[in-house]
């Protein structure tokens, strides 16, 4: 039975105060994000990792990456590696890699994960170090994470229109792939991650319902208030510097509706070096906002032409 | 695994055998297991890795035995090898039954104890249900008793997902047909939930009698059992049976008062049993109705 992120849990009725219950062990612990945060070097490892599993996974969909990270967080969480051996890094994240794959049942060879990366590892290290990173997770290898609540969240969202929903839920996650780069959203829950990813997301595609969704998650017997409200606010800084590319992007008539078409960071830094002011930008976004919500998408293109 | 020391071989599990043992440095008493999920060309094993994953997160249920954690050795040639760490019962079912029925102090099993045994029981499959895992080899045997604090737990899970069900064990010792659902012995390929509960209705039978209910040595001998106390099936009470893959014509019996096969058992628990034992899987009371029966209503719940 292959692991679906969706459903960790492979249910033929869908369990989740099974899986509310469980999040918690499936985090990186305070300790380590705390470190992330006061501590260059352990950044910067974090950082090599996580770039070196994006890289050695291009070929994937951006799924096998997330949980392949979210893999290399709980495992730096458990045990510490040491610096300056470039080769340990590339090898936990060829490790996690591969348990991710195996996890999601694709059909890989091991070498594949090593072609253009200079460095060869034969399967007995490579199974060695998986044998780490799963003694370390203690074999908790069904991630449950915020992917596992996004139908749960978005059946709070009164809508019975299926591209309108279909819609907030492309765009929620877009925002929870991104949300991994950003180490102040690693302390909070999956669930969290994930009512917030989609509050964002109603905000900017739907804001007539915005409030109502959040008042409908809030009183969500899980869901704790205050960690919502705070992850909420720095997701939407992050978002505030994210969306401002695909707005400008999205000003041209044959991307106007590629609303949720990713951006690079470096795509927003060139608009901050451009000299456009975050309240331009957000003003910009609100009226595309408004438009969409109409969807009215040849009336937004003749305005801006 | 010079971290434990084996003390004696307790069992035969269907994947491998089974060992008590102490970890030397706790001293605590644990199961090994070893799995023949043996170590391939590219690492661990797809298929151990999720089948442990999944039986990592079935084993927070208080009733399903614990998976402590893994181990990794290599073998005499070379070879690496998994083993499974349980926690550690020291009795179980099929034991607890014998001691009721024979040896120097025979007595039927306390009506409470069988109703908190049975209750127990459909609460640790209903949690494997919910996780979308089939045990599909539940009997007393697997069912690991903690006499002290009357707790019971399922055991040997999981690792049969990617199998099929089993006939033999990998010593060639038969494996029990006598809880086997009919619809497999029919060998009907799609299966569910229904399988499991089958296996609860002839655990809680042979709680009451001591014996089993169905002994059969052969699947067609254990199919012969089955139908004469409760008929043979028919396609009125089972749509689709005649055309199960190993159907044939057998001899025609009429369904015998289940009552008469568990004569110290209420009403409400024959009837409870006889949900538990229906023909037509679709029909078959699932776990968690089960737990809502008025068998139970006796029990006091708030303790499990």
């Amino acid at each position: 039975m292959e692991f679906d992120l969706e459903n960790p849990l492979p249910p033929w009725n869908e369990n989740f105060p099974a899986l509310f219950n469980k999040e918690n062990d499936h985090m990186p612990s305070k300790n380590y994000i705390h470190s992330l945060i006061s501590s260059g070097s352990n950044l910067a490892i974090r950082h090599k990792i996580a770039s070196s599993i994006v890289d050695i996974s291009r070929e994937f969909d951006p799924f096998l990456p997330y949980l392949a990270v979210n893999y290399m967080d709980r495992f730096l969480s458990a045990q510490s590696i040491p610096d300056g051996k470039p080769w340990i890094f590339r090898l936990v994240s060829v490790s996690c890699i591969s348990l991710a794959l195996k996890m999601r049942k694709t059909e890989f060879s091991v070498s594949d994960l090593m072609d253009d990366g200079g460095l060869m590892f034969n399967s007995v290290t490579i199974e060695r170090m998986e044998m780490l990173i799963l003694g370390a997770l203690q074999w908790r290898m069904r991630s449950i994470n915020p992917f596992s609540f996004v139908n749960y969240f978005i059946s709070f969202f009164k809508s019975d229109d299926k591209p309108s929903i279909q819609s907030l839920k492309n765009r929620a996650t877009e925002i929870i792939l991104k949300a991994q780069n950003d180490i102040k959203l690693l302390e909070f829950k999956p669930s969290i991650i994930a009512a917030s990813a989609l509050l964002s997301a109603s905000y900017e595609f739907f804001p007539m319902q915005f409030q109502p969704f959040r008042d409908a998650i809030c009183g969500c017997f899980y869901v704790i208030k205050e960690d919502l409200q705070h992850c909420y606010d720095i997701m939407q800084e992050a978002a505030a510097a994210g969306c401002s590319a695909a707005v400008l992007r999205s000003l041209t008539p044959a991307n106007v509706l590629d609303f949720s078409s990713s951006i690079s960071d470096s795509q927003s830094n060139e608009m901050s070096e451009a000299g456009i002011s975050g309240s331009e930008i957000r003003g910009i976004r609100r009226q595309k906002i408004e438009h969409f919500a109409t969807n009215n998408s040849s009336q937004l293109s003749q305005k801006h032409q | 695994m010079e971290k434990y020391e084996k003390l004696e071989k307790v069992g035969e599990g269907t994947y491998g055998k089974v060992y008590k043992a102490k970890e030397k440095s706790t001293g605590q008493v644990v199961a090994l297991k070893k799995t023949r999920l043996e170590m391939d060309e590219e690492g661990v094993p797809p298929t151990a890795l999720r089948e442990v994953s999944l039986l990592q997160m079935l084993s927070q249920s208080l009733y399903v035995v614990r998976l402590l954690c893994v181990e990794h050795v290599d073998n005499k040639n070379g070879k690496p090898l998994l083993y499974l760490v349980f926690e550690y019962l020291d009795t179980d079912l099929k034991k607890f039954i014998d001691s009721h029925r024979k040896g120097p102090n025979p007595r039927p099993l306390a009506p409470q104890l069988i109703q908190s045994f049975l209750y127990q029981l459909c609460k640790g499959v209903a949690h494997c249900h919910s996780h979308g895992v089939l045990h599909r080899d539940l009997k007393p045997q697997n069912l690991l008793l903690d006499k002290e604090k009357g707790i019971l737990k399922i055991a040997d899970l999981g690792l049969g997902r990617a199998f099929t069900v089993p006939l033999k064990s990998y010593t060639h010792e038969i494996v029990t047909l006598w809880y086997r659902a009919p619809e497999v012995l029919l060998g009907s390929t799609h299966y569910s939930t229904g399988v499991d509960m089958w296996s609860v209705g002839c655990i809680f039978a042979e709680m009451v009698r001591r014996q089993a209910l169905f002994p059969g040595d052969s699947e067609f001998q254990q199919l012969l059992h089955i139908f004469r106390l409760l008929g043979t099936p028919t396609e009125k009470n089972w749509p689709g049976v005649t055309s199960l893959r190993d159907w044939h014509v057998y001899p025609f019996w009429e369904a015998q008062n289940l009552a008469r096969a568990v004569p110290s058992l209420g009403p409400d628990g024959v009837d409870l049993l006889s949900k538990m034992l229906q023909y037509n899987p679709a029909d078959r009371i699932s776990a968690i109705a089960a737990m809502d029966h008025p068998y139970f209503d006796s029990l006091d719940k708030c303790q499990f």
